[in-house]
């Protein structure tokens, strides 16, 4: 059961950046956002954190984007899909602000200095930070009531997990004292073993954003963490926030690839969507349709796919076509991807609209997939 | 501002010999083809056709129906001005009255049509699977002349005593009307979908209306007036595909058509004629590693670990390995535990099938009945529901339901 989010005292708004880590997946995000980038069959980054938002009374949500939006903007719409279309609060995208010539937004503290007189406006007590790299199904609630319990400035998340080899050079992890207060956050953590890693998601209240924003700028800080936390652990107290559920992490192709590959484990992926539903953009596909003779096993399969032939160990958006003949294995076919009569494809990523034409043959290999991008014909 | 056309849907359907399936729901709101339900149909069907004013007519165990239409989002009908509007029976300053019949339910819902101030109304049917642009059916109106006219479809001979049937001359003009007769004189049958002029229409309704004697129905009361007036009727000829899904048999054989578009004309996969419906929200399907799955229909968060041949799958089935599912219609939410044998059936909303059960059967010397099972019941494990069963209780570990 999720904790709601009610009432003035402890109410809270989201601030979602959604192109952190843009660097860090190139071929995903050539033409789209960390947020826009699809997921687990049918969803993109972004649903995960705007339905756990919405599930727990977070209504007021600002998604501060930087560059590549139209593809996340045509995903969000009104914010209509997570019951975010409201007459106060709602969904609310903030692109870079254009005055003479649009300045792009180097750090998260100069997003935000663009939306203080919005920050100020709000009636929310607390304020929740997040990105779109991790895939969860969280409870903000209890977030909430942990931080405004334990009488903590901000309150950070963390799970603890070996850092994925794509994040070596961009990361956070936590160094607590017995009670879970943060000593050290350090960046760029590249030792291996399990680490206390940060999912980028803290709370705090709101005006003391505010205050820190507006400090920080007149020193010319841009970070919030490295420059705003990290510096300031002996004067700001920050706890930790243990996650123990299930997190999908994007760092790269590969773990893009793994993560997908890792819902074919029912355990996963009921561990991912037991909670509250998570939504998305609604496609009206049909049922999806097997046809006489197709052969599909240990896959995950979104509406709207017509298999003729074989697959096995992928995850099929919306709307993939296989045809008669083709084999498909260990594939991560993003929505409508053809796959042409007697077509073979291993290890590959197709992104959208990709189509394979008949009886060609293309294979990467588990540590190293092939991906395919946008509309590419192979 | 006056709208060209309205469509005004009867959805109070019974659909008492579907009973186990609409013990708790009206009939226009049962479980159709993977994702939708009934009445997804002639709404989609409106929104295709540029029909943007719907006025749907409940009365019978209206609750699911009234839930799943909401602000009619999913159907593109949340409109500022027209949109789909759930009309159920109400209070009146002169008492209330339940809707006597399909003309009555019309006739009491005349101040909402008239809001629209439409020019011509279409009647449509919540009860049919049918895809059909009603903007060539009103062109063919328009064209001749019609203040009233009738979609109807061409059916075998034999089988026409069985519906309205109309008798037309050589321009399509309806010069008699039989309602199931013993010997017909013309085998187009009426589908129940009408347009009228609606000046006409309401003329013919409030008259209706002030004659005790009526039933109060279109097909037995205001056609025949119609007729005995001379007014000009026109049949339509529609030849796409159309099933009245009244019974268990025609239901189940209608999902079953489902999975052979190219051959049934039953095309929920067509681009261009979308059928749209509410979203369940659940992740995407999950065919496990000794699936195996030959032509199938399987939707959105199905895991599915069994075997499934020839069958309509729904949201969020369970079927456990080694459950056998064959040309049967699993509808949302059921699990089929392992070992369960499910064959030619239609089995309704969050069943849970024990292991080892069966229910219903491939015909055998043909003795062809669909068993059924109504929604919510528990079948014991290894018990046994024979394939004219009908069961809407929960059948205990073991026991026999024939």
């Amino acid at each position: 059961m999720l904790t709601m989010v009610t009432g003035k005292e402890g109410s809270a708004l989201g601030i979602i950046f959604p192109n952190s880590y843009d660097n860090l997946v190139p071929e995903l995000v050539a033409e789209r956002t960390v947020a826009s980038i699809p997921f687990a069959g049918r969803y993109r980054m972004i649903d995960f954190m705007l339905s756990s938002m919405a599930h727990c009374g977070i209504d007021n949500v600002s998604v501060i984007v930087r560059r590549n939006y139209h593809s996340l903007m045509d995903h969000l719409g009104s914010g209509r899909e997570w019951d975010l279309s409201r007459k106060r609060g709602g969904l609310n995208m903030v692109p870079p602000y254009a005055e003479r010539n649009v300045k792009m937004y180097s750090g998260r503290v100069d997003a935000m200095s663009s939306i203080l007189s919005y920050l100020k406006d709000q009636k929310e007590q607390y304020v929740i930070l997040a990105d779109t790299i991790v895939a969860v199904n969280f409870d903000f609630g209890d977030l909430i009531a942990k931080h405004k319990a334990s009488g903590a400035d901000v309150t950070v998340v963390y799970n603890e997990s070996e850092i994925p080899e794509g994040a070596r050079n961009d990361n956070y992890t936590l160094v607590l004292d017995e009670n879970g207060r943060v000593k050290e956050l350090l960046s760029g953590d590249y030792r291996p073993g399990k680490r206390n890693l940060c999912m980028n998601i803290y709370v705090l209240e709101r005006e003391h954003l505010i205050q820190l924003v507006q400090d920080a700028m007149v020193r010319g800080i841009v970070y919030f963490e490295r420059d705003i936390l990290a510096r300031n652990l002996n004067l700001l107290n920050v706890q930790s926030y243990k996650y123990e559920g299930y997190v999908a992490r994007i760092a790269d192709l590969k773990s893009y690839f793994d993560e997908n590959m890792r819902l074919l484990d029912t355990e996963n992926l009921n561990a991912l969507f037991k909670g509250a539903p998570i939504y998305t953009k609604i496609r009206d596909d049909n049922p999806t349709r097997y046809i006489m003779g197709s052969k599909v096993t240990n896959s995950l399969v979104a509406d709207g796919c017509t298999i003729e032939g074989e697959v096995e160990n992928c995850v099929l958006f919306r709307g993939v076509t296989v045809k008669k003949g083709a084999k498909v294995k260990n594939c991560v076919l993003m929505q409508d991807t053809v796959v042409e009569a007697d077509a073979k494809v291993e290890y590959v990523v197709t992104d959208k609209n990709v189509r394979i034409t008949a009886a060609k043959e293309l294979s990467g290999t588990d540590t190293f997939p092939v991906y395919v991008a946008k509309y590419h014909v192979v | 501002m006056a709208k060209e056309l309205i469509a005004m849907l009867l959805a109070g359907g019974q659909g008492s010999r579907l009973y186990a399936l609409t013990e708790k729901l009206a009939k226009p709101a049962v479980p159709f083809g993977g994702k939708y339900r009934i009445i997804d149909f002639p709404l989609s069907n409106c929104v295709n056709s540029g029909i943007d004013t719907v006025g749907v007519l409940t009365q019978y165990q209206p609750l699911v129906l009234n839930e799943y239409i909401g602000n009619g989002q999913p159907w593109d009908l949340d409109r500022l001005y027209g949109g789909v509007h759930v009309l159920p029976p109400y209070q009146k300053a002169k008492g209330s009255d339940w809707y006597k019949g399909t003309a009555n339910a019309i006739y009491q819902n005349i101040s909402f049509i008239e809001r629209y101030d439409p020019k011509y109304v279409i009647i449509l049917s919540g009860d049919q699977i049918c895809k059909q642009d009603y903007s060539d059916f009103l062109k063919f109106h328009k064209e001749k002349g019609a203040e009233f006219s009738v979609a109807v479809m061409e059916v075998p001979w034999e089988e026409a005593p069985r519906f309205g049937l109309m008798v037309t001359d050589e321009n399509d003009r309806i010069t008699e009307f039989q309602e199931k007769p013993k010997n017909p004189k013309s085998n187009l049958a009426s589908m129940g979908i009408y347009i009228f002029n609606w000046d006409v229409l309401k003329k013919y309704l409030e008259e209706d209306e002030a004659d005790p004697n009526s039933e109060n129905d279109f097909g037995n009361n205001i056609i025949p007036n119609l007729l005995r007036d001379g007014r000009a009727m026109y049949a339509y000829h529609f030849d796409g595909y159309w099933k009245d899904v009244g019974t268990i048999s025609s239901l189940w054989e209608a999902n079953m058509e489902v999975l052979d578009p190219e051959n049934s004309g039953m095309d929920v996969f067509d681009e261009h004629w979308k059928i749209y419906s509410r979203n369940s929200g659940l992740p995407a399907q999950k065919i496990g590693t000794r699936a195996v799955v030959e032509n199938a229909m399987i939707t959105e968060g199905c895991v599915i670990d069994g075997n499934i041949k020839h069958s309509v799958i729904f949201a969020g089935v369970t079927v456990e390995e080694g459950a056998e599912v064959e040309d049967a219609v699993v509808m949302g939410g059921t699990v089929i535990k392992r070992g369960a044998v499910v064959k030619h059936c239609i089995v309704a909303e969050n069943v849970v099938i024990g292991e080892g059960a069966k229910v219903g059967a491939m015909p055998q010397d043909g003795e062809n009945g669909v068993a059924t099972v109504g929604s919510g019941v528990k079948i014991g494990a290894g018990a046994v529901v024979g394939p004219k069963a009908m069961v809407r209780h929960d059948v205990k570990e073991g026991a026999v339901e024939c």
